[in-house]
């Protein structure tokens, strides 16, 4: 019975454990990824929703040339290298929806190439 | 079938009273064309830029403005080593003289986006977005000395 108990007991624990290291690094606000490819000439997604308040981390990637993500207002802009990748860490602090565009000269499409951020509570 | 004809046959009538040539524009023909641009068929007068004419906003219209508007209004925006920039009919304006400057910020918006016919002025609007047109529309007011600039590559060898 004791065997028995023992393995029981600290496996609860450890699951305990683990569960509270979950909601306290939820609390610390753990980063959503979302990642986002970078075409000629389209985002894709081209909008995502995030909350305020909890870090982002948009991973970006480009399977043909150079492209890049600026939000002018967030005032954020990363270059993606072509057939390359980047990330994009940040925390929205404020609501609303800010378009972000390819900061890159890519082509004819170039000015059309946009991700919508949609920021809610 | 009259009406298809009789187009047709204005067509011809024209392009043999004007010639293909690519000739300067006659003192009366600039003089009435810029008129019309200017208080006519370039609208958008009143629009205002969005952005502030600071350091970073006229950088960024710098390098958008690098981007192929260069090829023919030169790096400095006065046609700076552009070889052909007089050869055009109409020619390339300077885009620091009063004709240029004189345009609203809106105007100048509006001729970025949409071109200006009949001139090798193309649209942008799609090709570049908002933000860097309203960018360059700063950078544009804000041209540096003629000539400062280096020219571009491609003319240079």
């Amino acid at each position: 019975m004791k065997r028995r108990l023992i393995p029981f007991v600290s496996s609860t624990l450890l699951f305990c454990a683990l569960g509270l290291v979950g909601r306290s690094a939820e609390t610390q606000g753990v980063s959503k990824q979302v990642e986002v490819v970078a075409t000629r000439f389209a985002f894709t997604p081209a909008d995502i929703t995030l909350k305020k308040g909890q870090p982002v981390v948009l991973l970006l990637k480009s399977p043909d040339v150079a492209h890049g993500l600026r939000f002018r207002e967030l005032n954020l802009d990363v270059k993606i290298p072509a057939k390359g990748s980047a990330e994009m860490r940040f925390t929205p602090n404020k609501n609303g929806d800010f378009v972000g565009h390819c900061s890159v000269f890519c082509g004819s499409g170039h000015g059309a190439m946009t991700l919508t951020l949609h920021v809610v509570e | 079938m009259a009406i298809r004809l009789t187009t047709i046959a204005v067509a011809i009538l024209i392009t043999a009273l004007c010639g293909c040539k690519a000739t300067p524009p006659t003192k009366t023909e600039k003089t009435v064309v810029t008129f019309v641009k200017h208080h006519f068929t370039i609208r958008n007068k009143s629009e205002k830029n969005p952005l502030a004419a600071t350091p970073a906003t006229i950088a960024d219209g710098k390098e958008a403005f690098s981007h192929y508007c260069v090829t023919c209004h030169g790096t400095d925006g006065q046609n700076t080593g552009v070889p052909f920039a007089d050869q055009m009919s109409p020619p390339i304006p300077s885009l620091a003289s009063l004709d240029v400057q004189s345009y609203t910020d809106g105007q100048l918006k509006r001729v970025i986006d949409d071109g200006i016919w009949p001139s090798g002025m193309p649209a942008s609007k799609g090709t570049l977005s908002d933000d860097e047109i309203w960018s360059i529309v700063v950078f544009l007011r804000h041209l540096p000395p003629i000539g400062t600039q280096s020219e571009q590559e491609m003319y240079t060898h």
